[in-house]
Formats: structure tokens, sequence, C-alpha cells
């Protein structure tokens, strides 16, 4: 801080050399004369002093018989006179800031964070109807008309918060995660639930419907789980009427999965030759200007990047530079050795499973080979795993029993 | 001159007794070393000899002499001086 205020209003390194150097220190001292770093080299002292303090050094040289050089100027004073000669400089300077000033006021950039079911298109394009756009003033723009303009046009959005962060706005939405309860289908006819596959029953919990097999029972497919027909019985354990419901339960079964992966003994692999061709692009907004360019090679491919510039990123101008770099290659064919299949393949499996653990399902046991086929490798896998497994299907309507004519005791 | 050093002997005691700040009342050099290479003084008169490997200072009732290599004086107002370098001694006379 000290050494910007010296800076503004700027200083000299002199050269005080003479009869008496220390009485010189002790009068400016005492005249309230601020020296600083002081420094003695041979006969002479050195020191700096600022440029009023050097005004009123006469009387004070006169009486030490010292004399006083100046060596160096430092400051704003010494350098404003300078930029005086550079007008080109000194309009670039300014012209640099009210650009900087002037571009201040738009919204150069729109950041939408929080959605997952909405998409960024989506949500843009209502913005864009809504002339919410990059590129418009600061000041058009009514933030809480805009949040509340959203929570109306998008149901599920269950909170929205809008906010500019120097040029760039921010909106920040919230979706509202819970499943939308969807009205229930009138039991009509009921519902059963019934096995999608041949398996064993490993669990069973059901909340609605008449469970028709029991844990450990062998099912084959198709077979009836929980039946959505409920009998309402006589005194006598005939059934009156049936009730028709939608079944619901939990159903664990277990069943034998096999699963099978190729790999092909050749590949085609790209080989670079090392010759490669950048060319250069700018993009302002939706302008681009890049260097022209024919078909760089036969074969080849292009790495695009992109960069903002610092400056811009602050502003969130959307000016970017970046380079395309043109790689040239040859597609060569190769041979998989036998330890690469396999690593490629176990690798294949070992996705396979983690994606089954995704869905749920629990594998109990795996039995993996690997044997070279005919033009490939495969990979065959047998497992036994235990999911939550069923199917709904209307139920088979039954004609209610006819009733017994009533007998007088 | 037992006159003089008896009336000092007297101010000490008062300020020892009213715990007054003895830099205050009686002038007396305060000197604040930084391990051995600053050195901050108040309450000096002058300056009295300034080389690189020397500096003397004229206090009220005595003089501080800092010795070492390499000296320089940051800041002199009249109200308190830094000196940095290495210091090797300091010695009142």
């Amino acid at each position: 801080m000290i050494t910007l205020i010296q800076f503004l209003k700027g200083y000299l390194r002199i050269k005080v050399w003479g009869f008496s150097p220390e009485r010189f220190m002790n009068l400016c001292s005492m005249r309230g004369i601020l020296l600083w770093d002081i420094e003695k080299d041979g006969d002479a002292y050195y020191m700096c002093i600022s440029i009023k303090g050097f005004r009123s050094l006469l009387p004070i040289t006169h009486k030490t018989g010292t004399r006083v050089a100046i060596l160096q100027r430092h400051g704003l004073p010494f350098f404003m006179p300078l930029l005086r000669k550079r007008k080109i400089f000194i309009l670039g300077l300014l012209l640099c800031i009210s650009f900087w000033i002037f571009s201040s006021f738009f919204i150069w950039d729109i950041e939408l964070s929080g959605n997952y079911q909405i998409t960024e298109d989506v949500f843009l394009s209502y913005l864009k109807s809504n002339d919410v756009t990059v590129g418009m003033r600061k000041k058009e723009l009514d933030i809480e008309e805009l949040e509340k303009g959203i929570r109306r046009q998008f149901p599920v959005i269950t909170w929205t918060s809008a906010r500019l962060d120097g040029t760039k706005l921010l909106i920040q939405i919230k979706e509202n995660d819970t499943p939308s309860v969807l009205p229930e289908e009138p039991a009509e006819g009921g519902k059963d639930l019934v096995a999608p596959f041949d398996g064993k029953i490993v669990s069973m919990i059901v909340r609605s419907g008449v469970p028709k097999v029991s844990i450990g029972d062998e099912v084959t497919e198709g077979t009836v789980l929980v039946e959505g027909k409920i009998p309402v019985l006589n005194e006598d354990s005939t059934p009156r009427e049936y009730q028709y419901v939608s079944s619901d339960g939990d159903i664990v079964m277990e069943h034998a999965v096999t699963h099978e992966e190729t790999l092909p003994f050749d590949h085609i692999e790209k080989e670079y030759t090392g010759r490669t061709k950048v060319k250069y692009f700018l993009r302002i907004g939706n302008l681009e200007w890049r260097m022209e360019e024919e078909q760089p090679f036969s074969v080849y491919d292009s790495v695009i990047r992109e960069k903002i510039p610092v400056l811009f990123q602050k502003l969130s101008i959307p000016v970017m530079a970046g380079s395309i770099t043109h790689r040239e290659y040859v597609n060569v064919e190769h041979t998989y050795s036998e330890e690469e299949a396999k690593s490629l393949l176990s690798q294949k499996i070992r996705e396979f499973f983690l994606s089954l653990e995704e869905k749920g399902v629990q594998i109990i046991e795996k039995d993996v080979t690997i044997e070279r086929g005919s033009g490939a490798w495969i990979l065959k896998s047998g497992l036994l795993v235990q999911e939550r497994a069923f199917r709904q299907e209307a139920t088979a309507q039954e004609p209610v029993p006819s009733k017994n004519p009533e007998t007088d005791e | 001159m037992k006159k003089i050093s008896r009336l000092a002997k007297q101010k000490e005691n008062i300020v020892d007794t009213l715990q007054l700040p003895k830099d205050v009342c009686m002038g007396a050099l305060c000197v604040t070393l930084t391990g051995n290479s600053e050195a901050w003084i108040e309450n000096y008169r002058g300056i009295l000899e300034y080389t690189g490997e020397t500096i003397l200072l004229q206090g009220k009732t005595c003089q501080v002499c800092f010795e070492g290599s390499g000296l320089s004086i940051d800041y002199y107002t009249n109200e308190d001086m830094k000196i940095s370098g290495c210091i090797k001694a300091v010695r009142y006379l």
C-alpha cells in the first residue's frame, strides 16, 4: 500500500555527498522530510525522497555544505508526460476500458444447472421465446418475472433461482425427483403376476392378490404367481363371488442365464504416420473465421481444441479461438494374441456383470470359459442369478358360481 | 554534577512509583531488535555517524552504536527509524 502511494505521488533516488551528510539527514527529519532506503557507498549516501521533500532541500544543503544529485525518477508524475507522447497507446487504453465497461452491460452467457429431465435445448428455446438471449441488455431482464415464467412453463420444476454473475446469467433449477403418482387404473377384471421365465421362487412378499406358489417352488414361464382374483366364500367355503384386484408384490426368482461374447481374431488399428497439419480458427458468437483448407490427407482424423481467452472468460463474451489438427493415419490389420483377447473379453464380461448388478440382479454362481471358435474368440458364461421378476397379465375371468336355491328349513 | 545525578535518581524514582512509561518521561531510547537483521529505534535526537559498518545515534541521555555489516536505514523520520543489515553488536556509550 505504501509502495502504491509512493508510486502515485512520485519519488526520487538521490545521491548526497559533501561536508556532513549525517547532519543533512538529521535536518531533513527535523523538518519532517521522509527519507528511506538510505545506503552508503564510499563517500556518498544514496536515499529516496519525495518530490515535495526534494523541493525544500535547498536551505538544508546550504547549511550542511552537502551536494545533492538526482539519480532516478520514479512514479506516476514522471510517467504521465511520457504517456502524452503516446497518443495511440492512450487511445487504445481508453477504447479497451470503454469496451470493457460497455460489454459489461450485456448478458454474454447463460448457464443452466440442476436440469435432468428438461434438456438444455428445450430450456434455451423457452428462454429465447421469452426474449432472454445471449447479447441482451442486463437492464431488460426481469429476473423475478423470468423465475415465475419458468415455474409456470415447466410444472416439473419445483424451485428456480436466476441471478446475474458479472455478465453471466446463472439459472439454477430443481426438478421434482419424486416419481409422479399415476392414477391407479380401475381394477377392471384384475391383474395377475406371472413368471416371465422358468426358475425357482426364492422370496415372495405379496401386497395384494392371492399367492399361488410358495418359496422354493419351481415354476415355468407363464405360471401365475399371484392371482388378482380374491374369492369371497360362503359359509360352506364355496366361492360366492370374486373380487378382482391388481396384484402387487415383490417376487425374487432364481434362474439360469447364459451369455456369450465374441471377439474377432482380426481388427483394424489406426497407425499414425506422424504427419500433421494445423489450422486455426476464430469464432465470435455464431460467426466463424477459419483458415482456408483443402483436404489435408487421404485418410485422417482431426482434433479440435477450443479456448476462450482469459479476459473473455471472465466477461463470458463468446469469443473463441482454437486449432484443428489433422493427423494422417493408415489402417493396419492386427491379430489379437491370446492374452490380449482374454483380457479384452474379461473386461467385457466384467462390464456385463456390472450392468447386471446395476439392474439389481444378484449373481449366485458363474461359470466362464473362453475358447477359440471359427474366426473369433468366444466367451461363454453360464450364470445362476436371483432377480426381482414378474409380469402383469389380465386375470382370467371366472363366472360367478350360480347360487343354490335357498331351501327353507 | 552530584546534584544532577541526584535529581535524575529522584525523577526515576517518581516515574517508577507512578508506573509511567520511561521512554516518554525520561526520554530513554527505545530499541526493538528483530533477530540480528532489523532494529527499530524511537526517541533519538539524530545520527552522529553512518557508515556501512557503524551507525551511531544520539539519544537524550546516551549514545547508541549499532555495529555490523551492510547496515542500511530503511526509513528515517523525526519519530522513529529502522535499520536493517547484519547487526553484530549494540553498544551504549
